[in-house]
C-alpha cells in the first residue's frame, strides 16, 4: 500500500473557473470572505474577480482594476499545484483583449519570486512591506530614458506633482514662486482620467497657464508617479495601514528612479490643511525624500478673499454658476475653458454630485 | 509576414508556455526569453523560435517567451499562433506537414 499517498495526488481534481458578479451580495461576501482568510482585503474599485472553485469552494483567486492586478491569492491547502499561474493566465489574457497590455501588481516581498516566475519584474521596493512589479520588462527604464531627454542642466531642479483639476491661480503662484527659485522646473501633471477634468484638458490648461515662464516643462506622469498603479489609494477611500504603503512606495520611486533622470534635487508642495491623504502623503515626503538628496519645500497656499485658492473650492463655485468668483480664482485660459462649450459635460458632472 | 500589434498565445501552466510576439522597432528577431529550464534547454528553445520564424517570414519581431517547461511542438504551436495573431491574420490555411 506504498501507492497509496501517490494515488491521491495523481487524482485529477476538477476545478472551475468562474468570474464573480460584483452586483451580486452573494458572490461579494464569498470572495471577500476567501481575501479575508488570506489576509487580503477586497477593494471598491475592482473591474472584475475571477475564482477557480472546487465544489463551489474558493480555492484560488485573482481581480483586476484598471491596469492593476489585485487580490490574487490561492488557499493554502492548494499550493503549489500552478493554480496562480491559471489564475494570472486568464487575467494577462482578458487584459491583453482589452488592449491594456501593461499591468501592475503589489505584493509582500516573500512572493517577489511567484510572480517573477509568471513574467512580472520589480520596478520598486519598500523594504519588509512591499513591492512593486509590472510585467513589460523594461516598461520603467523606456520611461525614464524618455524622460531623461529633457533633463535640464543646472544647480537648483524642481518638481512639482500636481493634479489641477481645474488649473486655479493658487496653482500657477506656487509654479511660479517654484520657478522663480530654481533654475529649471519639471510638472509631473497626473495623468490618471479619474479627476472630473479630463487629462488632456488639465494638460492643456496647464500648459497655456505656464507659457510665459521659460523654466518650467510640463510632463506626463504617466504610470509611475502617483498612478492608479503606483499609488491606488490617492484614489480610493483605504484604510490608513494600505496609504501608508502606497505613498512610501510611490515616493521610493520617485526617489530612486524619477528624480535622478532628471537631476532633480527639490520637490515642491502646496500647505495641505485640508485632504487626510495628501496631508499624510505630505509627512512621507519630508521623511523619504532627504535621503535621496531631495529638498521637500513646503509652501503656503496663496489665499483669496475668505480662504485658500484651492480646486475644490472652484468645483463648488461652478456647481453655483459664480463666474465673477470664478474669475477671480482661475488663470484667464481656465476661465475661457470654463465658458466654452467643451466644458459643459464636465460642469455637469460636477453639479451632479453636488445636489 | 509583418508584425502590426502584440499577439499572445499559450498559457503559465505547467508543461506550457506564454508566447508573447509583437513589433520590433529595432528591427531583426529580438528573442527573450525566461525558461525554468533555461540552463538545460536554452539554447535549444532559441533555434526553435528562430527557425519557426524564418519558416513564417517574420523578419522583425520582440518574441517574449514565459516558459514552464514546453515541448517543442508546444513551443512551435504557440510561437504560430502568437504570431499569427501579432499579423493581424484570423483566417488561418494550416498546411499539411
Amino acid at each position: 500500500m506504498i501507492y497509496t499517498s501517490i494515488n491521491i495526488k495523481a487524482e485529477e481534481r476538477i476545478l472551475d473557473l468562474r468570474s464573480i458578479s460584483l452586483k451580486s451580495k452573494k458572490d461579494v461576501r464569498i470572495f471577500t470572505e476567501f481575501l479575508n482568510s488570506r489576509d487580503l482585503e477586497m477593494d471598491d474599485d475592482i473591474d472584475y474577480a475571477i475564482v477557480l472553485e472546487e465544489n463551489e469552494k474558493i480555492v484560488a483567486s485573482g481581480a483586476m482594476s484598471g491596469s492593476v492586478l489585485k487580490c490574487i491569492a490561492v488557499d493554502r491547502n492548494y499550493e503549489g499545484e500552478g493554480y496562480i499561474g491559471k489564475i494570472v493566465t486568464y487575467l494577462l489574457l482578458k487584459a491583453h483583449h482589452e488592449n491594456s497590455d501593461h499591468l501592475f501588481l503589489f505584493t509582500k516581498p516573500e512572493n517577489e519570486a511567484i510572480f517573477s516566475d509568471l513574467g512580472f519584474y520589480g520596478i520598486a521596493k519598500v523594504d519588509g512591506e512591499a513591492i512593486l512589479m509590472e510585467n513589460m520588462k523594461n516598461g520603467l527604464a523606456d520611461y525614464l530614458e524618455k524622460l531623461s531627454q529633457k533633463k535640464v542642466p543646472g544647480d537648483k531642479i524642481a518638481s512639482i506633482v500636481m493634479n489641477c483639476n481645474p488649473f486655479t491661480k493658487g496653482h500657477l503662484f506656487l509654479i511660479e514662486k517654484t520657478a522663480a527659485e530654481n533654475d529649471h522646473v519639471h510638472i509631473f501633471l497626473l495623468d490618471e482620467n479619474r479627476s472630473l477634468f479630463p487629462a488632456d484638458v488639465r494638460m492643456d490648461l496647464v500648459k497655456k497657464g505656464t507659457a510665459h515662464l521659460e523654466n518650467v516643462t510640463v510632463h506626463h506622469s504617466g504610470q509611475y508617479v502617483i498612478s492608479a498603479a503606483t499609488f491606488p489609494s490617492y484614489f480610493l477611500k483605504d484604510s490608513e495601514r494600505i496609504i501608508d504603503a502606497h505613498g512610501r512606495m510611490d515616493l521610493t520611486l520617485f526617489r530612486d528612479r524619477i528624480a535622478p533622470a532628471l537631476g532633480i534635487n527639490r520637490r515642491y508642495v502646496g500647505e495641505e490643511p485640508l485632504c487626510p491623504v495628501t496631508s499624510h502623503y505630505n509627512g512621507l515626503m519630508a521623511e523619504i525624500l532627504p535621503s535621496g538628496g531631495i529638498e521637500l519645500i513646503v509652501i503656503k497656499r496663496k489665499e483669496q478673499g475668505d480662504g485658500v485658492i484651492s480646486a475644490s473650492r472652484v468645483r463648488k463655485l461652478i456647481a453655483r454658476d459664480d463666474f465673477d468668483a470664478i474669475a477671480e480664482l482661475v488663470p484667464p485660459a481656465t476661465l475661457h475653458y470654463l465658458k466654452s462649450p467643451q466644458a459643459e459635460p464636465v460642469i455637469k458632472r460636477i453639479k451632479g454630485l453636488n445636489t | 509576414m509583418r508584425i502590426v500589434k502584440r499577439g499572445i498565445a499559450g498559457t503559465l501552466e505547467s508543461s506550457d508556455v506564454m508566447i508573447t510576439v509583437s513589433e520590433n522597432t529595432k528591427g531583426g528577431i529580438e528573442i527573450d526569453l525566461k525558461s525554468i529550464v533555461e540552463k538545460q534547454f536554452g539554447k535549444q528553445i532559441r533555434t526553435v523560435i528562430r527557425e519557426k520564424m524564418e519558416e513564417l517570414d517574420v523578419k522583425d519581431a520582440l518574441v517574449e517567451v514565459n516558459d514552464k517547461g514546453a515541448l517543442d511542438c508546444t513551443i512551435k504551436a504557440r510561437l504560430e499562433a502568437a504570431a499569427y495573431r501579432a499579423a493581424g491574420i484570423q483566417h488561418v490555411r494550416w498546411e499539411e506537414k
